[in-house]
């Protein structure tokens, strides 16, 4: 399979004509970035192969933002050091990423996740959905959706606003403290906490569905009623409060710990 | 918009950032290769990445870690989204 890579028209520009790079020399150029040996031609080349993302990139993200009205923020390309990262922590190539062009999209809750999903599934024929929801990795949930189009793939992310806070939290404790940390690595107290709030969001999400399909039934059981507020749902509302205190809990005593390793 | 975010990872902190209009991602992809090349001349380990939003405020809600720190992170509670 040969990769088409336009990168740049001009001849002034640093990458100015049209290469050709093989699969094989996509992977080649991946080991080299693998060994962090590479030189000043091999960021060119990695530069030219992330621009041959773009139609695809820009087919993905102008139909979520045309057709299905949503504001994605997108990433064209995948930045080098977290090229780098991925191909040393994981036995795959260069060519096999399915992540160097991507879009992220933060919704409210569980609810509206399952509907924006449901959406981009059917509007992109391709679309292959990876439920990071029931199978954290390494405490990280989401729903990813891997579309297919001009010979590229292109990864949308869907996030609930917890999810996303938990996301954020952990990316910058691995910048500032150890890039283990987003591995399921780095100190143990720590991992620990972070894995504490992964699993306090899963539980705070399953509850807060709960409570929806509680009130759905209500609703269908009493239209047009005025209805009274079950003791049961009472007891989930206060279990989501509950478990949200927690969760802040556990934030706080983090930053504590890490101030005082500072 | 288009935003060329140079970030210092250990520092947790942005050294700068470029914007550029919609049909200007060329320029952004050419100015962060050129910068990438340089960091590396200089041997700097620093993440450079464009990014795509409708708004510098829609940026700095769905990648907060490049703008706020561990206690903003922490502290900040549930996020104001659009509803799709």
């Amino acid at each position: 399979m040969q990769f088409s890579i336009l990168a740049g028209s001009s001849a002034n520009r640093l990458f100015s004509l049209e290469t050709t790079m093989t699969k094989t020399q996509i992977d080649r150029l991946g080991a080299r970035l693998k060994k962090a040996q590479f030189e000043d031609a091999d960021l060119r080349l990695l530069d030219g192969y992330r621009r041959s993302f773009a139609d695809a990139y820009n087919a993905v993200v102008l139909a979520i933002r045309e057709t299905l009205l949503l504001q994605p923020t997108g990433r064209p390309s995948k930045s080098t050091p977290s090229i780098v990262e991925k191909l040393g922590r994981e036995s795959i190539r260069l060519s096999q990423m399915q992540d160097i062009a991507g879009c992220r999209v933060v919704v409210s809750d569980f609810s509206e996740q399952e509907l924006v999903v449901s959406k981009l599934h059917s509007h992109f024929d391709t679309a292959v959905v990876i439920d990071r929801r029931k199978k954290p990795s390494h405490g990280y949930r989401a729903v990813h959706i891997i579309v297919t189009t001009c010979e590229r793939n292109v990864e949308i992310q869907v996030r609930t606003a917890l999810q996303h806070r938990w996301a954020e939290f952990s990316e910058k404790l691995a910048d500032v403290r150890d890039p283990a940390f987003k591995y399921g690595g780095g100190e143990e107290t720590l991992r620990r906490q972070l894995f504490d709030i992964s699993d306090l969001v899963g539980a705070i999400e399953s509850l807060e569905e709960q409570l929806r399909d509680m009130s759905r039934g209500q609703i269908a059981s009493a239209p047009g009623m005025m209805v009274r507020i079950d003791p049961v749902v009472q007891e989930v509302k206060d279990q989501v409060d509950q478990t949200r205190r927690k969760l802040d809990a556990i934030l706080i005593k983090m930053i504590d710990e890490v101030k005082k390793a500072d | 918009m288009i935003f060329l975010i140079d970030y210092d990872r250990r520092r947790g902190e942005i050294v700068s950032m470029r914007t550029f209009n919609h049909d200007q991602s060329q320029a952004a992809d050419e100015t962060r290769l050129q910068l990438e090349l340089d960091l590396k001349r200089d041997q700097i380990d620093r993440e450079v990445v464009v990014l795509e939003a409708a708004s510098e405020a829609d940026l700095r809600r769905t990648h907060r870690r490049y703008f706020e720190d561990m206690a903003s992170l922490a502290a900040t509670p549930t996020l104001d989204v659009k509803r799709p």
